[in-house]
């Protein structure tokens, strides 16, 4: 709804800058690196939707010694830096169908508003009344000077459709206040980069405009001249300011996009590595700490032709698990999406920690993260969080699961909350999803008590360290 | 020290001895003043009756009434005529037309036009509402419209209702509004969507949402978003509404309730309340977008009373730097649309330089010669520039030029006189007058912005030479909406409400003058205003002496006193009312301008008078010696106002000043803090006699509001300062500048052309458009000797 232009003024505004700095402003890159001593903890919360298959997704073994399946084996080169996390579930209920719960409660662990959006089932409902995880985080180390950046957080999707709703939002700013994502890399790299291009195209003109002044001086009289002087002065001053600003850039590489990717079903890979470039190049430079990617949507429909499915996704997800050939086409697209993570992860690894120590991947952790555990039942159990990097200190190399209940009881488990074979009341062993939101803001050192609805946070944040 | 003073005061002595023995040790030799004793310059506008009166009584200060009979005359009229006059100033001070930048308001305009210039204007009409479309549906599918209809304004709360039971259900349906929206003022407009559906606002930019509530959230209703907008221009709008559940399409849902509905569009104008937008500022025009520059510039001088752009500072050269990066990444944005081309088409560069040329001409008003062609277009388009990046080189060198950013640069540069067009040959003729720099001085002067094609046009045919040619376009201009909302923007500045004033009140005392009754007030003077501005007599003296007013059921009810005790219903919209003819008159005792000319709990003569004096009669006052608190009205709760202010007001040292201002607004005391007609003050009738010393030295006594604005209207005094201040808000620089006897020719033909403020400004610009400009200044001349 905003303009570029503005936003750009409210980013100066907001950090407090008066008319006379604006000009060394005009490097904005130079204003990352707040804080070159401290650690940097960065973290990146990617989706995926319509849910996974889940015998070839979660590991079966528990601890450090576990295999990866089909749809995670992208990650091998990683095992060591992974973390999967099986039995946390979305507990949240409330208004709204589980796809649109799925993603709209998934950051939030909050309800959502009532409201005119009618989903597949269930009630209709409006936006999740509170802020996402990924905002939480954002704003603690938005609030202090030495991990202030640019701009604090920054929203990366690919083929997010063009209409705001409770199935295409994930972030959240606060009660009702959607984020929307930038799909559009060639947008992301303005709000990223246009002010560079800004100034180099500025510095172009520089010397045309002080042979014109000069010119025009010459013509007029003696006072008017005055005027066109003084001009003359600014204009030699944003010279040196801009002069003095390319020096502090050095090593801010403005990275070269491919041209003309447009916005299409079959471009999706491009259009990934594309966003997942300016996502770590974004991070080399400290634009900002804490991003989300956003594949699609909940409900998402993209066409994987360039893995020979023609078929929909969304729609194939509500294929049966009797239908062999539908999930084995699942798990190749999941297969796909874990190949994403996998690049990222590895940028993320190729790319020296600027000023700091090893890679970024050393202070980056990726969450992957899906609105349904299971497509074809639409579960909100078992949510796929899958975890990699070290970003935030947890004992990565591990495959944990919290669902402690033996597979054949967890259905009486849960509907009775009693072990029907020896009778007596059970915990059930999944745990709430809002106390792994809440290990993420401890990861960061922002020891929340609770967030989103505080019923699903007893026991604290999840123990991954 | 009897016998100095008689030496000092021989029959023999010329006002000038005089003047030199008494009055130059405070007052300096030539009446500029002196440090120690009077550091201010002796100038003014009394006449020499008034100056004698004064002398005589009150000066010199240490020994007031020895200067006094022939002896004051005669050095008042030497002070006078020597410096003292305006005339006298005028012939002192040398004035000439500076280099002056654009205004910041004539820079957001030529911005628009100029990026407006290659878009079209798209279709402008009169017809006040919006196009409103109503689906039997919840979607906008063509075959779903079951009624097409002008809507007046948007404020409709349907209940669980069909909007017309005969052509759609009431559960399900939904409305198009489409249109356009005109801003009075410049400035951050919020709008408004109040509904309990799914909804969308667009304004200006018809591709992305301004409101965007398709998703209808938990309980808020109110959804509110700011978009700046320039006055004068109407802005594209759009909104959709629909009554149903979206997402999932519940057709299979049998069970459906009856549910309310309800919607209402609103906006907030700057300074003003949030109120349902009114039909008078809707329109089914269908715009263009508009381009919108946003960045911040500092404010403009205006410390002269008009804005004066004489000189620049960091803040501003920054702000055009700004500006010049935003409007130079919109135009790389869709530059092919601009210049008519593809991407790979074949001619793509010509296309892309022509587009670039024109955009260079527009914004320096005149056309390029080789060099300058050469310099600001063809060497960006290099080998190996992209051409995105070429055009917003072009664009940013451009907006940041001289030759842009100023007014009147052009015919300076000795290499813009060698112009491709006949008329721009550096003949004697074109020396004196560059026919480009003409059209532009009538755009600026009119409209505040570029010359439009028609001017440029007759720039180049050499067209713009004669008064008859200057007047003919300035003619044509008059019905441009931009025209008109300068001439807004100007009358309210002579009203001194051009910032809309804070008007709220003691709420004790007036417990019924709310923020509601003080934005109706606005809305009433803006109408009055308005209507002047749009008849074809427009003509001046009815602002002073028109008896009829624009009243809403709220005004009405508030304000009461209708001729012949008519009333209207609570709800009445804004029309024209007669009031008791003897209680008003035209602008001058409009409650707007008297509640802003007041005090919260009480009236204010001095405001009031101050305003008569300085912007309506010309006068200049001084500021007063010290800060004086006002007479707080409990400390004396026996006096009246007037009698309050007279009591204060009594000392000597006020009374240069206040001997004007006090009996002028006592005359309007018949209103109160709020503007309300009252007889009696504290039990005590009020008095609302007053009186006018003219600059001739004749006094004039009123009974009250009436005989006051009768004067007014009728006095050459205020016709010429009416002449000057038009003259000085339109054109920017000095009327001096256009020789002295401008002021009093164009106040002659304003008389004879009764009033007419629309043939004022033809008149101003024929006179000033063609007048030649001096680069170098006039030698000033030694008054004293003289």
């Amino acid at each position: 709804m905003k303009t570029s232009n503005t936003s750009r003024r409210e980013f100066l505004r907001d950090l407090g800058l008066s008319a006379a700095t604006l000009p060394f402003v005009l490097n904005l890159p130079s204003l990352g690196f707040a804080n070159q001593q401290a650690r940097k903890q960065r973290l990146v919360v990617m989706f995926s939707p319509n849910g996974v298959v889940p015998s070839t997704f979660w590991p079966d073994e528990e601890g450090s010694e576990f295999k990866l399946k089909e749809s995670l084996s992208p990650l091998e080169p990683f095992k060591d830096r992974l973390l999967t996390l099986h039995g946390v579930c979305d507990k949240v209920r409330g208004d709204g169908d589980n796809h649109m719960r799925g993603i709209g409660c998934l950051l939030t662990g909050v309800e959502l508003f009532p409201g005119n959006i009618q989903g597949g089932s269930h009630t209709p409902a409006g936006w999740a009344s509170g802020l996402s995880i990924d905002q939480e985080i954002k704003n603690y180390l938005q609030a202090n000077d030495a991990t202030r950046t640019r701009f604090g957080s920054l929203e990366f999707g690919v083929m997010v459709p063009e209409r705001a709703d409770t199935w295409t939002r994930m972030s959240y700013s606060g009660p009702n206040k959607p984020i929307t994502p930038i799909d559009d890399p060639y947008q992301m790299f303005s709000k990223l980069y246009g002010k560079l291009k800004d100034r180099e195209s500025l510095k172009s003109i520089l010397d045309d405009l002080q042979a014109d002044l000069k010119k025009l001086a010459s013509s007029v009289s003696a006072e008017d001249r005055q005027l066109l002087e003084e001009q003359t002065t600014f204009v030699r001053e944003l010279e040196q300011e801009l002069k003095a600003d390319a020096q502090q850039a050095v090593g801010h590489a403005v990275p070269e996009l491919e041209p003309g990717i447009k916005e299409e079903n079959d471009n999706m890979p491009k259009l990934c590595k594309l966003q997942i470039d300016l996502m770590v190049n974004s991070f080399a430079s400290d634009f900002a700490r804490v991003a989300t990617f956003q594949i699609t949507n909940s409900v998402g429909q993209a066409k994987m032709r360039w893995l020979d499915i023609n078929e929909g996704h969304h729609e194939i997800s509500h294929s049966p698990d009797s239908d062999e050939k539908a999930q084995e086409k699942l798990t190749r697209i999941n297969k796909w999406y874990a190949e994403q993570l996998a690049y990222l992860a590895k940028r993320l690894s190729e790319t020296p920690e600027p000023g700091g120590q090893g890679s970024l991947l050393d202070n980056t952790l990726i969450v992957w993260t899906n609105e349904l555990g299971k497509g074809n039942s639409h579960t909100l159990d078992n949510i796929p969080f899958v975890l990699l990097g070290n970003g935030l200190d947890f004992k990565m190399g591990r495959a944990l699961n919290y669902d402690k209940t033996p597979p054949s009881r967890v259905l009486n488990a849960i509907d009775q909350g009693v072990d029907f074979i020896t009778g007596k009341s059970i915990k059930p062993g999944k745990v709430a999803h809002n106390r792994l939101l809440m290990s993420l803001a401890h990861g960061f050192g922002h020891r929340i008590t609770k967030f989103g609805n505080p019923d699903f946070c007893g026991d604290g944040p999840l123990s991954l360290t | 020290m009897f016998l100095g003073v008689s030496t000092v005061c021989g029959a023999d002595r010329t006002g000038e001895q005089i003047y030199q023995q008494v009055c130059a040790s405070c007052h300096g030799l030539k009446g500029e003043g002196t440090i120690e004793s009077y550091p201010h310059p002796l100038v003014g506008e009394r006449s020499v009756g008034e100056l004698t009166e004064y002398i005589s009584k009150s000066m010199p200060e240490d020994k007031p009434g020895t200067c006094v009979g022939e002896d004051a005359r005669k050095v008042s009229q030497f002070i006078h005529d020597t410096f003292y006059s305006p005339t006298a100033q005028a012939r002192n001070k040398p004035v000439r037309v500076e280099l002056s930048r654009l205004t910041v308001r004539q820079y957001r305009h030529a911005v628009a036009d100029l990026i407006g210039s290659f878009r079209g204007a798209g279709r402008i009409d009169d017809k006040e509402g919006l196009r409103g479309e109503y689906f039997k549906a919840r979607g906008f599918r063509g075959n779903a419209r079951a009624i097409e209809r002008v809507d007046p304004v948007v404020a409709f709360d349907f209940k669980d209702k069909s909007p017309d039971d005969e052509k759609m259900e009431p559960h399900e349906f939904s409305i198009r509004w489409e249109g356009a929206v005109t801003a009075p003022d410049t400035g951050e407009y919020e709008f408004v969507v109040r509904t309990d559906q799914a909804a969308r606002l667009w304004i200006n930019d018809l591709k992305q949402p301004l409101v965007d509530n398709w998703v209808q959230s938990g309980k808020e209703t109110e959804h509110r978003e700011s978009i700046f907008l320039l006055a004068g221009r109407t802005y594209a709008l759009r909104l959709e509404f629909s009554k149903a559940k979206q997402g999932v399409d519940d057709k299979k849902v049998k069970e459906k309730p009856p549910a309310p509905a309800s919607i209402s569009l609103e906006w907030k104008r700057p300074h003003r309340i949030t109120e349902v937008i009114p039909a008078r500022s809707l329109s089914t025009s269908r715009p263009s977008e508009a381009y919108v520059v946003t960045t911040r510039f500092p404010p403009d001088d205006r410390s002269v009373g008009w804005e004066k752009a004489t000189s620049i500072s960091k803040e501003w050269d920054q702000a055009t730097t700004d500006a010049a990066i935003d409007v130079a990444t919109f135009v790389a944005s869709r530059f092919e649309e601009f210049a008519g081309t593809k991407r790979d088409a074949a001619d793509r560069d010509e296309k892309l330089k022509t587009f670039c040329r024109r955009f260079v001409e527009r914004a320096f008003r005149r056309p390029l010669d080789d060099e300058q062609r050469a310099m600001f277009v063809d060497r960006h388009f290099a080998e190996g520039v992209d051409s995105e990046t070429a055009v917003r080189r072009v664009v940013l060198l451009t907006l940041k030029s001289p030759r842009f950013l100023y007014r009147e640069l052009g015919a300076r540069s000795p290499t813009l006189r060698v112009g491709t067009s006949e008329a721009n040959k550096p003949d004697s003729e074109s020396q004196a007058t560059d026919l480009f720099d003409v059209a532009s001085r009538i755009s600026f002067a009119m409209y505040d912005s570029l010359p439009d094609q028609a001017m440029l046009d007759a720039a180049a045919k050499g067209d713009l030479k004669t008064r008859e040619q200057v007047a003919q376009h300035a003619q044509r201009l008059l019905a441009d909406p931009r025209t008109r909302s300068k001439l807004r923007e100007f009358l309210l500045t002579w009203l001194k409400v051009e910032h809309v004033p804070d008007v709220s009140k003691d709420s004790e005392r007036y417990p019924e003058f709310n923020a509601t009754i003080a934005n109706d007030l606005r809305t009433s003077l803006e109408l009055f205003l308005e209507e002047i501005i749009k008849s074809d007599t427009s003509d001046f003296r009815q602002l002073l002496l028109a008896d009829g007013i624009y009243l809403n059921g709220r005004l009405a009810k508030f304000y009461g006193a209708m001729k012949d005790d008519a009333e209207l219903p609570a709800d009445a919209p804004f029309q024209k009312i007669d009031l008791e003819p003897d209680q008003r008159a035209g602008v001058l005792s409009h409650p707007y301008l008297m509640a802003g000319f007041a005090y919260t709990g009480s009236s204010s003569p001095i405001h009031r008078g101050i305003f008569i004096a300085r912007s309506v009669l010309g006068r200049s006052l001084r500021p007063p010696p010290e800060a004086v608190a006002p007479l707080a009205p409990q400390l004396r709760p026996d006096l009246t106002t007037r009698e309050r202010v007279a009591l204060q007001t009594k000392p000597e040292s006020c009374q240069s000043c206040h001997a004007m201002i006090n009996p002028l607004g006592f005359t309007l005391e018949h209103f109160d803090a709020v503007g309300r007609f009252r007889k009696e003050e504290n039990g005590k009738p009020v008095n609302a006699t007053g009186a006018y010393r003219t600059r001739n030295g004749d006094e004039v006594k009123f009974a009250g509001v009436n005989d006051l604005a009768k004067f007014l209207a009728d006095s050459p005094e205020t016709h010429s300062a009416f002449v000057e201040q038009l003259f000085h808000f339109l054109v920017k620089q000095p009327i001096r500048a256009f020789g002295s006897n401008t002021r009093e020719t164009l106040r002659a033909s304003f008389v004879k052309d009764n009033f007419n403020i629309h043939r004022l400004m033809v008149e101003i610009m024929a006179t000033a458009a063609l007048t030649t400009h001096e680069s170098k200044p006039q030698t000033p001349t030694t008054a004293i000797n003289q």
